[in-house]
């Protein structure tokens, strides 16, 4: 993204500028869509807007699970790493789909048992601390602060195809829009919702990719696996290191991210909490196989993408500049940011085809990141009400104090969330990489041994939580830090740390670190409370639960 | 119904000493789940690793890269399959274990 600032003075971006009608329509139709079905199932009780009362089954849940995941980051920024990063893009594809099946077999039933609310709930109960519960709580805040930043950055870039507005306008009005609509309707609406959009998301990408592949006779029923030949003229005539194993990133590095991406798929707030909105474990499981099918269908997609988009960057069909026709550019390898993360869209526009079927492309993308970013912000809202102020605070707060402390969250990180994807430090997939990064260090390691080794203790926890957030945290300030304060020509503070630990892969060092912290201070420390080791027993018992204490009253 | 004596509330719990039939059988699966899944996962970017000729050389389906192929359909693929083996396989272990999913107090 620095790098391609002073090109940014001589080309924009190949996105067609200007308002236009159908697409603006199709947002606003999608808008009213979501708002109205939130407002037809809003929210009445306090417990309802965080788990929607637990009545949702596999199929609906999968696809909320799709929804939930499917990020701008997913839809725009995995064709986008694909595209310029070659063979090193697709350890994004494997990170953020085979984790689902590490998150299914160790941890959904166990998870699903446990029967807590959310994840800083589950570590205050595992880990009786409360000192704990705050920090998990904190974490999940940071965690959906990055992951948002990215999908501000998304709904700017297509707000700019979609009303013609410049990109700091649409970041301002889709952020607004998405606040305001998390705001009123809470989970139960957005669970309904979550359904919707997903449909509307899968929908829009494929039409997207079925479309170009027609019209310039790539492909006809099954893309993914049909684009061998394009896949072919891009490798032989355009840019070789697209398929180049170790071009961009070197073994070390893909193995480093896939695994970052993939242990942050099981520490991630917004994800665990899908599973408290069902009835029962097997549902849990059956609806994160429905999930992974669901994520899958689109990530199969972003090669596609990846690939129908080198080559129309390479030679438009639309009579457009591309940075490679003015020369700006050696191959698409090298685009600018903005046009990599717009790419999705992008391919559609410069394969000709008209304004209202890249609008609803771009809409898809809207929808992804409205999804997303309404799930990130009801694991904070909670985060915050249930979790610091009622928690730690005030533990008498009634319902309405809380929803309102709720409220006030995600307006706050809302406006600070819009005011750093004004200027976003890195590519949408790399911002939402560095969350999962923190995900994996902090959460991953309390969750696993919380839920698999009864000794693990409330000392051993803090320790390793802090661990892992010194470890996370210290690689992305590293690396992002100094572009900020416009410090060392934007590189690393440390740069020797950066090759080993960088912002989006530091969990292949600091997941194993966390876990040696943990287990050694557990060693030391006094074994937890009976009744703690009950519980995690009861997580691996095939009888019927016996509560203790039902879920927690507020 | 089997091992209807074991205390549940009373075994360790521990990934690497499963203390009860349940807790062994679900481990077992588990584990060669989980090592067929770094097989099909990271198996392509070893490979590409130590065979990187072959890899890009080798062009399947009209023209995919094998290691593209392997990484970017097979693998997500290969863990959606893995995932619906073992949800079905839980099912089993369900039912050999007599557990019902109906709440605690329809139980009784």
């Amino acid at each position: 993204m620095i790098e391609s600032i002073p090109m940014v003075l001589a080309y924009q971006t190949a996105l067609d500028p200007g308002f236009k009608w159908f697409p603006a329509l199709t947002v606003i139709l999608m808008m009213v869509i979501f708002l109205g079905v939130g407002w037809f199932f809003r929210v009445a009780e306090v417990d309802d807007l965080w788990v929607a009362g637990r009545s949702i089954g596999p199929l609906e849940n999968g696809m909320a699970i799709g929804a939930n995941w499917m990020s701008a980051a997913s839809y725009l920024g995995v064709a986008a790493l694909i595209a310029t990063l070659g063979y090193y893009g697709l350890a994004y594809v494997v990170g953020w789909t085979a984790g689902y099946f590490i998150l299914l077999i160790f941890m959904a039933s166990q998870f699903r048992r446990f029967g807590k609310y959310t994840a800083p709930d589950f570590i205050g109960d595992r880990f009786y601390s409360s000192k704990a519960r705050g920090l998990a709580a904190a974490t999940t805040l940071i965690i959906a602060f990055v992951y948002a930043i990215g999908q501000g950055s998304g709904m700017g870039l297509m707000a700019q195809y979609i009303l013609g507005i410049s990109y700091e306008a649409g970041v301002i009005l889709f952020m607004g829009v998405t606040i305001g609509y998390v705001a009123l309707s809470g989970m139960l609406g957005a669970t309904k919702n979550m359904t919707v959009q997903y449909v509307i998301l899968i929908l829009a990408f494929m039409v997207g990719l079925y479309a170009v592949g027609w019209t310039q006779g790539w492909s006809t029923f099954f893309p993914y696996l049909e684009i061998g030949p394009q896949m072919a003229e891009l490798i032989d005539e355009v840019d070789r290191h697209f398929a180049e194993p170790f071009a961009n990133g070197s073994f070390y590095l893909w193995c480093a991210l896939a695994v970052s991406l993939i242990l942050g798929t099981c520490g991630l707030p917004h994800v665990l909490v899908r599973f408290y909105t069902v009835d029962n474990e097997r549902t849990a499981r059956w609806s994160t196989v429905w999930g992974l099918l669901f994520i899958c269908l689109l990530y199969w997609g972003t090669a596609a993408y990846a690939v129908f988009g080198g080559l129309l960057y390479t030679n438009p069909v639309q009579d457009t500049d591309t940075a490679v026709t003015l020369g700006e550019a050696a191959t698409f390898m090298s685009m600018p940011g903005a046009d990599a993360d717009a790419l999705v869209a992008l391919t559609a526009q410069l394969a000709d085809l008209p304004d209202w079927l890249v609008g609803i492309v771009a809409s898809g993308a809207v929808a992804a990141a409205l999804a997303t970013t309404a799930g990130l912000f009801i694991s904070a809202s909670s985060a915050a009400a249930h979790d610091i102020y009622t928690n730690l605070y005030k533990a008498d707060a009634t319902q309405r104090e809380q929803l309102n402390v709720g409220r006030g969250t995600i307006l706050a990180i809302g406006i600070v969330v819009t005011i750093v994807a004004l200027n976003p430090p890195a590519l949408i997939g790399e911002l939402v990489a560095m969350s999962f990064a923190i995900a994996a260090c902090v959460f991953f390691p309390v969750f696993f041994l919380g839920l698999w080794w009864e000794n693990a203790t409330r000392e051993g926890a803090l320790a390793g939580m802090i661990t892992g957030m010194v470890i996370s945290v210290g690689a992305i300030l590293n690396t992002t830090l100094p572009r900020y304060i416009d410090a060392l020509d934007g590189h690393a503070l440390w740069p020797g740390l950066a090759q080993v630990l960088p912002p989006t892969s530091s969990a292949l060092i600091g997941v194993p670190l966390v876990f040696a912290v943990i287990i050694v201070v557990s060693r030391f420390t006094d074994d937890p409370p009976q009744e703690v080791k009950r519980i995690v027993r009861q997580c691996h018992s095939p009888q019927p639960e016996v509560r203790a204490e039902p879920t927690e009253e507020s | 119904m089997a091992d209807e004596d074991v205390d549940y509330l009373e075994r360790e719990v521990n990934i690497f000493r499963p203390s009860t039939p349940f807790m062994r059988d679900n481990l077992r699966m588990m584990f060669i789940l989980f090592g067929l899944w770094i097989l099909f996962v990271f198996g392509p970017v070893i490979a590409s690793y130590f065979a990187p000729e072959a890899m890009t050389e080798t062009r399947v389906l009209g023209g995919f890269p094998l290691n593209f192929f392997l990484t970017a359909m097979v693998a997500p693929g290969a863990a959606l399959v893995l995932a619906g083996v073992y949800a079905r396989y839980r099912d089993h272990l369900d039912r050999v274990y007599g557990v019902s999913h109906d709440s605690p107090e329809d139980q009784r």
